[in-house]
Parts: C-alpha cells; structure tokens; sequence
C-alpha cells in the first residue's frame, strides 16, 4: 500500500511539472509594440561675409550652397520618420536685411520642400538673432523624405559688397520616429 | 528593430536559464551528482546513462524581468510596461540561457574501491547583459537627454557552444572523508564573446560655439572575438554545416583543459559538509578564429558650409560624403586573426547539512532503507551555497534545502533559493530507482508553474540511469 502511495505521489508529481502553463498573457501584443525615439541632431552651420557675396560680382545679391543627405530618401527614413522639427538660429550683424532659403531638392531636381526665413537686419556692435522654428508633420513628411540634397540661399534685399557684417547659422533638427512592424 | 525586441522576449520566455543546479547537487542516488561534486559519495558498483536521455537540462533566466511583465493582459499599453522596464532595470541585470545534453555516461568501481566515471556532454552557454544606455538611446532617442553620457561599454554578452569529454576518479579515503577529481576535455563549437569595451556618446550644448550641438563619441573601444562562426557563413547547405558541427564537437574545433575537483566530510553522525570547484580551465581558439574590434572618437557639430563661388557645371562640395568619410577615418575597424584563451565560467558548490529522522544504512544492522554506506538518516537540512563567475562578476545563489528518503526506491529534495533572480525560488527533485533503472526529475521556481510567464528563471533537468549495485 505504502509503495501504492509512492508512485502515486510520485505520478502526481512529474505529472505537475509538464502541466505547466502560461497563462493571462497576450503575445499578440507584439504588434502593438512602436518604437518612438527622438533624436537631436545638428544640421548645418556657416559664417557668411561680404566677400562670399563679392567674390561673384560687386553686385551679387545671392550666394548658394548644396549639401546632400542621401539619408532623407533611404527606405529606413521614408519608413519611419513621422516628424521633422527645424530649428534656425540666425545672427545677423549685416546692417541689411536677408533671407535664407532652404530648397529641399529630389534626385531630378524637383523642388519638395521649401523653407523660407526672412532675416532681421543687424549691426556689428549689435548682431540681431532671428530665430525660426520649422515643424514638418506627419502630412508634410513625405516631401522632406523625398529630397536627397538641401539647395541654401542666401539672399541680400541690397546690394551687400563692402559691407561689414557677418551671417552667422546654427541649426539643428529633431527627427521624430516611428518604428513598427 | 520591433523584430528584434520581439525575439529577445520570445527567447527569454522559453529558454531563461541559470547554470545553478541547487536540487540536484548532492541528489547523490543519481550518477549526474559527480557532474557537480567529483567528490560525492558513491554507494554503486557500477553506472550507465541511457545515451541521449541521461541528463537533458535547461535553465533559462533573467534577473530583472518576466514575460508577465511585458506581455500581461492589462489596460496599460505595452509600451508603457517596456518603457517602466527599461528604466527600472540595471545594466547589471542579465539574460541567460544553459542547456546540456549528455551523450554518453558510464562509471565503475574497481577492486581499490576507486570510483571512475566519464563520459561526453554537449553544453551551451549564453549570458547577455541589459545594455541599459543603449536600450534607452534606440528607446527614447537622444533629443531628452542634451548633456547625459550614454555608456557603450555596457554592451557584454558572450556564447559558447561546445562537447565536453570527461574522466573522473572519486575515492573514499577513510569513515569521514570522500575525494573526487574530474579533467574534462572542451572541443568548442561555436564561440563568441564582446566583454571588454568602452566608450561614451554625449550629445551636449556647443562649447566651440560652431552650431547648437556637439554630437561626441569618445574612448570608442570595442572588440568581439569569435571562433567557428567565419567558416561557418562561408557554407551553403545545411549538410556542409551539420558536418562542420559535428567535425567541431569531435576534437576538430577549438580545445580546452579543465578540471573539476569536489569533497565530502562527515563531521560526525549528524553534520556533513561538501565543496567542490567546477570547470577550472580555458578553451584555447586557434582555428577558425575571427575577432573584431573598433576604436576612435569623433565630435559631429553638423555641417559647415562654405559657399564657394562656383561657376557653371561646376559640381557642389561632397559635404555629406566628407563627412562620411571623416567619421570613417575617425574610426579604425581592425579585423583580428588571432588566436585568443577564453576562460571557463568557473562554478562553486559548498554545502552543510544536518541528518535526522530514521537510522538507515551505514554499519548499522539495519534492512530498511539502503542510501549508500554512509547514510545514517532518511532526512537531512541543510544550506547550500553556489557561484559562478560572468563577465561582470560572480552570480551567486543560497539554498536551503530538506532531503527525504521514503523508502529504498523513493526519495526527494525541497529547496528554497534566494539567487540573481529571485528571491523566493522554490524547487524539487524526485529520484526514484527501481531495480537497477534509476530517474530523476528536477526543477525550481515551482511556485511560478502554475504561470510560468510570471517566472524570472526556469530550470528542468531529467534523466534515465542503470544503476547496479553488487551487494542488492
């Protein structure tokens, strides 16, 4: 009898182990996971004088740089971005005012997005700030991420040879993500 | 990336593992208890495991969360529940994952009553830690922490995969003392590890005043050693690789010494104590070895640009590419041929225990229950210590435990573990032997296995022996 019950308790046992069960738990709920970082990052920097102008022609009113970022169209950036917020920080000591102009340019050159920030005339002994805040939505996006190069103009409303002053820009983006399967 | 996470969660439902084996150690009715101390003590003629089905083990483990965690049903979103874990974990926190196959297990007592054993097992060994910087940084982005320094060096995980061959001799050298020693043979299969790096990112307000950021990346020293992966991705079909396999686990892969030793003491008629020290050695990676290693530091302020005055047909400047290109010259990827020594995880047993209950065994003139010439009692507590060594320092267990012995075919051990992931961790082991067939039974955290989802480690080892006995 006693060794009846000792198999039995034995049987009940082992019989436990592999009963067990996971339960109250929904694995489906990987669908339900987005990842969501925002990530700072510098954008572009420069220092614009007379001479950037001049070196053209005493009467040039515009100066213009490209820069590329094959990153804007790759597929991980299409996917994904949902949210791009620009920030411009403009110091201006040219006692004229200017405008930058930032031309976001596919691969055939087609104009996608543009952003225009007129900037407040200076002096040397008293550089004006212009700050511009550029928030790119979900319904925009898709045209920041079809550009793959940024057209910069600078701008002068006169004429700007042998002026002093000195254009200053810092600017940085936040780029919003969305990562879902 | 969402992949990722999801396969990380899957694995730790299904195979968290610790390498700690609190019930079975000391379950000296079954032969896998030399496995755990050379120096047990031995009360058969003779022993062979069921090839295949001697000891299966699993152990998967992490220290700082359960599935339950992530994925109960629950109004709170899901990625609020990752969000809290993520920041509620340490970077000390680890995922682990052991498994062992036994192959082959024999043993025999010879006329100078020394007890030798042997026999080939097949293990694997991962253990991963919670880069928690990293974790943040994909989880959150950069934007919310300007001037905080996320440690790269937190990244340390390794992995093996390997046979082990093993020659032991366990000796009895008077009433009180018992005396084991194991060489055990390593052939690795697969082999990586990523434990010593370093290195920082920090995004922070400009000091040089370029831009608005500086995006720094600074002492970037990182370095992954493998050895029978390269060779491994160079094969086409599934049979080259199962050749290769099993070439590697025969002696034709990366080899290695080590030792185990262990001891019993009979203080007395009431109190024994044991110790043993497992896999003391290294695996020496000769063949098939490829290591990786990165270093340099950069500060990203953006792009500057320069407006040159350019005529027509005159291309841009390749600001971007540039920039590429410094960050690429910045940092110097070496590819290392190498060979490299890989320390075992060296695992530490100790354990005292008390006997009581009904005299069995031993000289006395007894016809009840036979534990082995040494058993006095059919019950014993006791305490249990258990270590083993990782990259970022020693996991440590303690165990208290209650042993009984039912009859002559029955017997059982309860343990209650307090360890890196719990402490409250439950187990038990069932040994019965019935005429010469010998099964055992053990797993822990059985308090969880009612929901296993809620448990934050899993263990389960079974096995089948032949046990002979020439005084039965």
């Amino acid at each position: 009898m006693k060794k009846k019950l000792h198999i039995l308790f034995l049987f009940t046992a082992i019989s436990t182990l592999f009963m067990a069960c996971v339960k109250d738990t929904d694995f489906n709920q990987t669908d339900d996971i987005v990842i969501s970082p925002v990530v700072a990052l510098d954008f572009i920097f420069f220092n614009i004088n007379s001479e950037n102008f001049s070196e053209i022609s005493p009467t040039n009113l515009v100066v213009t740089d490209t820069v590329f970022f094959d990153f804007l169209n790759e597929d991980f950036t299409v996917d994904n971005l949902i949210k791009a917020d620009f920030y411009f920080k403009n110091k201006n000591s040219f006692p004229i005012q200017l405008i930058t102009q930032y031309q976001f340019l596919d691969e055939n050159n087609e104009l996608n997005y543009e952003i225009i920030i007129p900037i407040n005339l200076g002096s040397i002994s008293n550089p004006v700030i212009t700050e511009y805040i550029e928030i790119i939505d979900e319904n925009s996006i898709v045209n920041l991420t079809l550009a793959d190069k940024v057209v910069v103009n600078v701008i002068a409303s006169s004429t700007i040879n042998n002026i002093d002053g000195i254009l200053n820009l810092e600017s940085k983006i936040c780029y919003y993500l969305r990562v879902e399967q | 990336m969402k992949n990722l996470i999801t396969c990380v969660f899957m694995f730790w439902v299904i195979s968290l593992l610790s390498q700690n084996k609190e019930v079975l150690y000391g379950l000296e009715e079954t032969p896998q208890v030399m496995l755990l101390n050379p120096g047990s003590r031995i009360s058969y003629d003779y022993h062979f495991g069921l090839p295949l089905l001697s000891q299966i083990s699993i152990n998967v483990g992490s220290s700082g969360i359960s599935a339950y965690d992530i994925f109960q049903e629950s109004s709170v979103d899901i990625n609020t529940r990752i969000s809290n874990k993520i920041f509620e974990l340490k970077n000390t926190d680890f995922f682990t994952a052991t498994q062992q196959l036994e192959l082959l297990n024999f043993g025999w007592k010879n006329k100078e009553n020394y007890y030798f054993s042997g026999g080939i097992y097949q293990e694997f060994d991962f253990v991963l830690y919670f880069p928690k910087d990293l974790a943040i940084l994909a989880w959150e982005g950069n934007a919310n922490y300007i001037g905080k320094e996320f440690d790269l060096g937190e990244i340390s995980a390794s992995g093996d995969l390997l046979t082990v061959y093993h020659f032991g001799a366990n000796k009895k050298l008077n009433k009180k003392i018992t005396i084991g020693a194991r060489v055990k043979l390593y052939s690795s299969i697969l082999n990586f590890r990523s434990t010593s790096n370093s290195g920082t990112f920090l995004t922070r307000p400009s000091e040089s005043g370029n831009n608005i950021y500086e995006h720094i990346v600074s002492n970037l020293d990182m370095n992954v050693n493998t050895s029978g992966i390269t060779s491994l991705s160079e094969l086409d079909t599934s049979t080259q690789i199962t050749d290769k396999l099993i070439d590697s686990a025969l002696f034709g892969g990366n080899l290695g010494v080590g030792f185990d030793l262990g001891s019993t003491y009979e203080i007395n008629e009431k109190w024994t104590a044991s110790a043993s020290i497992l896999d003391l050695g290294a695996i020496f990676h000769k063949k098939d070895v490829e290591s990786y290693q990165v270093s340099g530091e950069y500060t990203l302020d953006g792009i500057e640009l320069l407006f040159p005055p350019l005529g027509n047909g005159t291309s841009s400047t390749p600001y971007y590419d540039d920039l590429i290109d410094d960050i690429e010259d910045a940092f110097t990827v070496d590819t290392i041929y190498n060979s490299y020594t890989q320390m075992r995880p060296v695992k530490m047993y100790a354990s005292i225990k008390y006997n009581f209950g009904r005299k069995i065994g031993g000289d006395e003139v007894c016809n009840c229950l036979k534990m082995g010439e040494n058993q006095e009692y059919n019950q014993s507590v006791g305490f249990q210590y258990f270590s083993v060594f990782r990259p970022k320092g020693p996991q440590i267990a303690a165990t208290l435990f209650y042993y009984y012995r039912l009859s002559d075919y029955f017997s059982l051990k309860a343990t209650y573990s307090a360890d890196s992931y719990s402490y409250s961790n439950i187990g038990l082991g069932l040994v019965t032997t019935i005429k010469m067939v010998n099964f055992y039974i053990v797993a822990d955290n059985l308090q969880w296995y009612s929901n296993l989802a809620k448990a934050k480690s899993v263990s389960l080892q079974f096995g089948l022996n032949i046990i002979i006995d020439k005084n039965e």
